[in-house]
């Protein structure tokens, strides 16, 4: 046995050696590859989007300067491209009850849930990334939050009454997210960096196993007992998606605000905060805060919108993960981000890869994380949304 | 009673020791690279499945090894494996903490889709070591298979051989030295990028080896990386980051409070009692038993 494992010492060393130096021949390739590819094509492809581009950003103009004057001090100044795309974006989403259903078969069908599902998502990224994507403060427990949220509404209906009305239970179970989320910020924002993220992906772990060992937590199969707000598909929809452009609107606003600086500042450097005479622990309260009651709404939303509060659909480690990806994928610390991250996600999820299996099409989901980690660290929305704002060259 | 606590001891230590072997691996990754490798669990769960297609005849039909060979197969290709995650993914992303953190964390959940699509989410059983002994007639009420016993003698064979590699042999002191100051490492002429591949091979390999057993002792699901991963982290903060006795005595503390908790209180409270003194830790010794402050460079 000795032997035997000190064969291996042996032999495993000799083969790193080995490989470490075809690994960096590789490396070099890889690199000559990458900066043909850039100079062939992505540079000519850029230079004809300009050209394209450039008279839609020029029409817009006015209309960006006037909300520019008016607003943008409030959520941040655009220039004529980012506009229009935001412009069609809102109008595309308000108005998707009515083309949603004719688009809906072309793309594997079902368009008008996966678009429903996406806005509760799209809360959950937003809340998890003004939480960590600013402060830096990574949770992995975030789905804790709205699962807080998820069984107050089913305790309340199950033990108290049945007949409880949603402007009860809801701002109950928003408030429970909210006492949860400082339960869990109070004893762990003094712990820095990994600490604090893998004692939230502790949290998640024995969430889990208490709902599971307690009998009146439900159990595996959860409740089934709250109502869904809706069996119509477009009225669900927008029950979904106006509140989360209204969280988006907010939270664009807390991000621009002198708040959102100062979380952006902890994540630089914590130490210049403080020696700046902010205490950061409070701000870094004020986040929990600020991302806990989002939470609780997208929780109490996606009670209405499966019906069934258990284990699997709202406390699971890989809801907290599912969060986190989205953000990535839009792009972290920002707002718009993580939404778009949230659409483009579900989207591939549930039309794209409508055909294969449930561990194929999140195999391919995070592959697709994984590539955009490496390879494009602010996210997919956010280069897009810098790309457009230097149509004409002006910014960067 | 006293059956009772014969039981214990004998469990608690047979399940430390493979504690001992998880925590160590996950230590040395972050004491060396300040990466902390979320994937560490989705690596013991690989070496339990790889384990398993090497020696059941029905997992993949034309393979069928016998345990003593598998063995070592296994652990050398989750060290592979682990090494492969290092070179193909972690170092190109482990300037930033963060990004390193959610790439690793990214792998883990990945690698739960992937073995559910290839082998199904029910449990996967599988020897090492067939056969128990009765203690019964000794006045213990237990019956511990001989996997287990195996399991703590190849941990402790394991750990004093990493220890004599470590302490004695230039090539494992270059990586107690990077541990302990990069800068200072660097000016005695160590290349880190190898010190950093070779502490991944270890882990993978240790991680391997628990893999094994925690798929021979229990099944191996596709779930069965989260516990570990929870564990190691446990550990390693109660033993002190970056220390191997300090993840040795932990591991051995924190496995006997699991089997105390499940003996005298219920299963149900199986990682609670744990989690109570990881945030009594947390707060009163943060730099836990055996840490030292990392030398900043």
């Amino acid at each position: 046995m000795i032997s035997t494992i000190l064969l291996f010492t042996t032999v495993l060393s000799t083969v790193s050696g080995r490989l470490d130096t075809a690994g960096s021949a590789v490396q070099r390739f890889a690199q000559t590859i990458g900066g043909t590819a850039r100079r062939r094509v992505l540079l000519p492809i850029g230079r004809a989007l300009d050209r394209l581009l450039a008279p839609v950003d020029r029409a817009f103009e006015p209309a960006s300067n006037a909300y520019n004057r008016l607003l943008g001090p409030y959520f941040g100044a655009m220039t004529g491209l980012q506009f229009a795309l935001i412009l069609v974006s809102v109008v595309a989403l308000l108005t998707a009850g009515v083309w949603a259903p004719a688009v809906g078969p072309l793309v594997g069908g079902g368009l008008l849930r996966t678009l429903a599902l996406a806005s509760i998502w799209a809360i959950f990224a937003m809340s998890w990334d003004i939480q960590s994507g600013y402060t830096g403060y990574i949770s992995f427990g975030h789905s804790v939050l709205s699962g807080a949220a998820g069984y107050t509404t089913a305790l309340l209906i199950v033990h108290v009454d049945p007949e409880l009305s949603i402007w009860i239970t809801g701002p109950l179970s928003v408030l429970a997210a909210l006492v949860v989320g400082l339960l869990v910020a109070l004893p762990t924002l003094r712990l820095e960096g990994p600490y604090f993220s893998l004692i939230t992906f502790v949290a998640v772990l024995l969430f889990y196993r208490l709902t599971t060992a307690y009998g009146w937590l439900g159990g595996i199969p959860g409740f089934g007992d709250p109502d869904v707000f809706t069996w119509d598909p477009v009225v669900r929809y927008y029950y979904m998606v106006i509140p989360m452009l209204l969280i988006a609107l907010a939270l664009t606003f807390m991000a621009r605000s002198n708040l959102g600086m100062i979380l952006v500042a902890i994540r630089e450097n914590e130490a210049a905060v403080s020696a700046a005479g902010i205490n950061p622990t409070k701000f870094k309260i004020w986040s929990f805060a600020l991302s806990s009651i989002p939470m609780g709404i997208g929780g109490v939303l996606l009670v209405g919108f499966t019906g069934n509060v258990d284990p699997d659909t709202f406390v699971i480690v890989d809801n907290s993960i599912e969060m986190i990806a989205m953000a990535v994928i839009g792009g972290m610390s920002s707002i718009l981000g993580p939404l778009g991250g949230a659409f483009f996600f579900e989207f591939l999820n549930h039309q794209i890869f409508h055909g294969f299996s449930t561990p194929v099409r999140y195999l391919f989901l995070w592959g697709l994380v994984l590539l955009v980690l490496v390879f494009a660290r602010d996210g997919l929305f956010r280069m897009i949304w810098h790309r457009l704002g230097a149509v004409r060259g002006e910014s960067e | 009673m006293l059956g009772d606590i014969g039981t214990l001891v004998l469990q608690g230590a047979m399940i430390s020791a493979v504690y001992a072997l998880i925590a160590i691996g996950f230590t040395m990754i972050f004491g060396v690279g300040g990466i902390l490798n979320l994937a560490h669990g989705a690596l013991i769960m690989a070496g339990a499945y790889l384990f398993a297609i090497l020696v059941r005849e029905t997992t993949v039909s034309w393979i069928s090894i016998h345990p003593v060979i598998a063995f070592p197969l296994a652990v050398l290709g989750i060290a592979g494996l682990s090494w492969g995650l290092y070179q193909g993914l972690v170092r190109w992303v482990e300037e930033n903490v963060v990004i390193t953190f959610l790439a690793t964390v990214v792998v883990a959940v990945a690698s739960t889709e992937l073995v559910i699509y290839w082998f199904g989410s029910s449990p996967i059983g599988m020897t090492l070591i067939g056969g128990a002994i009765n203690l019964e007639p000794y006045g213990f009420n237990a019956r511990p298979r001989y996997v287990e016993f195996a399991g703590f003698v190849v941990s402790w064979i394991v750990i004093g051989l990493l220890w004599y590699y470590i302490t004695n042999t230039d090539d494992g002191r270059s990586i107690l030295a990077a541990s302990m100051s990069e800068r200072g490492a660097q000016l005695t002429g160590v290349d880190l990028h190898s010190v950093r591949s070779k502490t991944w091979l270890i882990a993978g390999a240790l991680a391997g080896i628990a893999g094994i057993f925690l798929g021979s002792t229990g099944s191996a699901t596709p779930l069965m990386w989260l516990n570990p991963l929870a564990l190691a982290f446990i550990i390693v903060v109660i033993g002190g980051i970056g220390s191997i006795k300090g993840s040795v005595i932990a591991a051995y503390f924190i496995g006997f409070l699991e089997q105390f908790t499940v003996t005298f209180i219920g299963q149900g409270f199986r990682g609670i009692l744990s989690l109570v003194v990881l945030v009594l830790f947390l707060l009163l010794l943060p730099q836990g038993l055996y840490g030292r402050e990392f030398v900043h460079d």
